[in-house]
């Protein structure tokens, strides 16, 4: 290392002062001026935050957000050189430390990881899969946008609006998000545990219509009724519309 | 040559109005690293229009802490993958303590940090098989200073061997700030090392503080400054246009790039006439 101790020192507690706002003694630095640092740093890190996370961001109060935001930045040392991927470590951070927020607002953990996602699907690299956009052979098996995410929560997050959510609300709840490829916005669809399944089903493999359908069925108990049927088809329809199954391969 | 930053602000406008018309476009790699999606068509699509050049965020070239090898290999392969034509990085920290911070911290100007920033440029030199580009960072407050910041500045490139990014704003900004002359400053860089200029504009936030927002428009003694370092280079280096906030309509960004166009042809002219 050639660099000399006191030159670490002096570096290490103007850093420390941008992530802390506590200001020790640093040679030569003016201190008139040196809150500009911590001001202009904070703002990024607070901006990238509240962008992230704007439904927490609602949720909390001013207070409990600044606090956090605060204690997130002093306490966690953030370890992405991308600041746009920063967030995921905050989202971990409350996990790791089982914030109290956490114990506040029982459904804040899956309402951060819902917004984290919507991030993550959005931004994530393109996924190559071939398929075709109809089924000419009549015989294709559905191909499943892998540019997804399939999620079970104990909350409706997706559902509600946070400060409306209750207690009594607790339950099994299943949402799929997924990119449109051509406009690339995510999409959020609410299931059944039989679509679920499905989509479960998909992701292992690929099926024909009616194959995916009967295994799903039974999966459940249950005999292919025509209206088990006719749902299961609209489901597909609306699913290949919407781009979250693609097309069909052979 | 006169770039710009392009934003995610204005991208689709951009490509899609031929409202502007630089010659090359900017981007920091790590906005566009690792991504897919609706941006990364944009940044396709950008990409087969204009020459790409690009501006590092957190390399942190001025850490105490170890180079990130495997984010290098990133950027490595990014500016392979694009056919950038400049890597450059700002002459500053953004990690310390194993904690990124995200924005550009002053190096304390000492002959230690020469030593250690010139050896981890010359390291990032042989990693990247390219030459690194640095810029002079606008600062607001000295830290632990021992030195002139620009016997530091030419300390460093001279002992790593890289290029300047001459970011002509940063010079008014630093000489505003810290009452030097700028000029002066600029007449005592080693003009052979400029590759790349950068110009901006930036708030007063007091009487006696500059902060570099890039969320104005270039003021005109930024504009003279600029003027007076191109007659004093005397040849034409690639000159980006950055705007990242307060973004104001296209048309005009594009009377900002007129405007540098025409006063780097004009000081160029001169300068050729000067020398027939």
């Amino acid at each position: 290392m050639l660099l000399k101790q006191d030159t670490k020192t002096a570096q290490s507690a103007l850093a420390n002062y941008c992530r802390t706002g506590i200001l020790n003694d640093i040679p030569g630095v003016e201190d008139h001026r040196v809150h500009h640092y911590r001001r202009l740093v904070f703002n990024i890190i607070d901006d990238s935050l509240a962008s992230a996370y704007p439904l927490t961001r609602n949720l909390l109060s001013v207070a409990e957000w600044d606090e956090l935001v605060n204690e997130f930045f002093s306490s966690h040392p953030c370890q992405s050189p991308q600041v746009w991927t920063m967030p995921k470590e905050f989202y971990e951070y409350l996990i790791e430390v089982n914030h109290p927020l956490l114990t506040k607002y029982p459904f804040l953990q899956e309402l951060l990881w819902m917004e984290w996602l919507e991030i993550e699907i959005y931004m994530m690299e393109d996924q190559k899969v071939n398929y075709q956009g109809s089924d000419i052979s009549g015989i294709g098996k559905l191909v499943i946008n892998p540019e997804h995410r399939l999620i079970t929560l104990n909350y409706p997050v997706h559902l509600k609006q946070a400060s409306q959510i209750l207690p009594d609300d607790r339950g099994n709840y299943y949402l799929i998000m997924h990119r449109e490829p051509v406009s690339g916005k995510v999409h959020f669809t609410d299931l059944s545990p039989f679509f679920t399944r499905m989509i479960e089903h998909l992701n292992s493999q690929t099926y024909r219509v009616d194959e995916l359908i009967e295994m799903t069925a039974r999966d459940f108990g249950m005999n292919v009724e025509k209206m088990v049927y006719e749902n299961s088809l609209r489901f597909i329809e609306n699913a290949l519309n919407s781009k979250l199954i693609l097309g069909f391969t052979n | 040559m006169v770039g710009i930053g392009f934003r995610r602000d204005f991208a689709g406008e951009f490509l899609e109005s031929g409202k502007l018309t630089p010659d090359f476009i900017e981007v920091a790699p790590e906005n566009w690293i690792g991504i897919g999606g609706y941006w990364m068509k944009e940044f396709r699509k950008a990409l087969e229009k204009y020459p790409l050049f690009t501006h590092g965020l957190s390399l942190s070239i001025g850490s105490p802490d170890e180079l990130d090898f495997g984010f290098l290999g990133k950027i490595k392969s990014f500016l392979d993958e694009t056919g950038a034509q400049i890597y450059s990085e700002h002459l500053s920290f953004a990690k310390c303590d194993n904690a990124h911070l995200y924005d550009l911290l002053p190096i304390p100007f000492t002959e230690d940090a020469v030593r250690h920033v010139s050896q981890r440029i010359k390291t990032v030199q042989e990693f990247l098989e390219r030459r690194l580009t640095i810029e002079i960072v606008s600062y607001y407050t000295p830290v632990a200073a021992e030195m002139k910041e620009i016997d530091f500045v030419n300390a460093i490139l001279e002992e790593a061997d890289c290029d300047l990014l001459l970011d002509v704003n940063n010079v008014y900004v630093n000489s505003f700030n810290h009452h030097y002359d700028a000029r002066k400053f600029i007449s005592q860089l080693p003009m052979n090392r400029v590759k790349y200029i950068h110009m901006a504009g930036h708030q007063q936030v007091s009487e006696d503080l500059i902060i570099d927002t890039h969320g104005q428009p270039i003021i005109d003694p930024v504009y003279e400054l600029f003027e007076f370092t191109m007659k004093r280079l005397g040849r034409d280096v690639p000159v980006l246009l950055e705007r990242d906030f307060n973004i104001p309509e296209l048309e005009e960004l594009q009377q900002e790039i007129n405007m540098l166009r025409e006063i780097k042809t004009r000081s160029l002219v001169k300068e050729h006439a000067y020398v027939a």
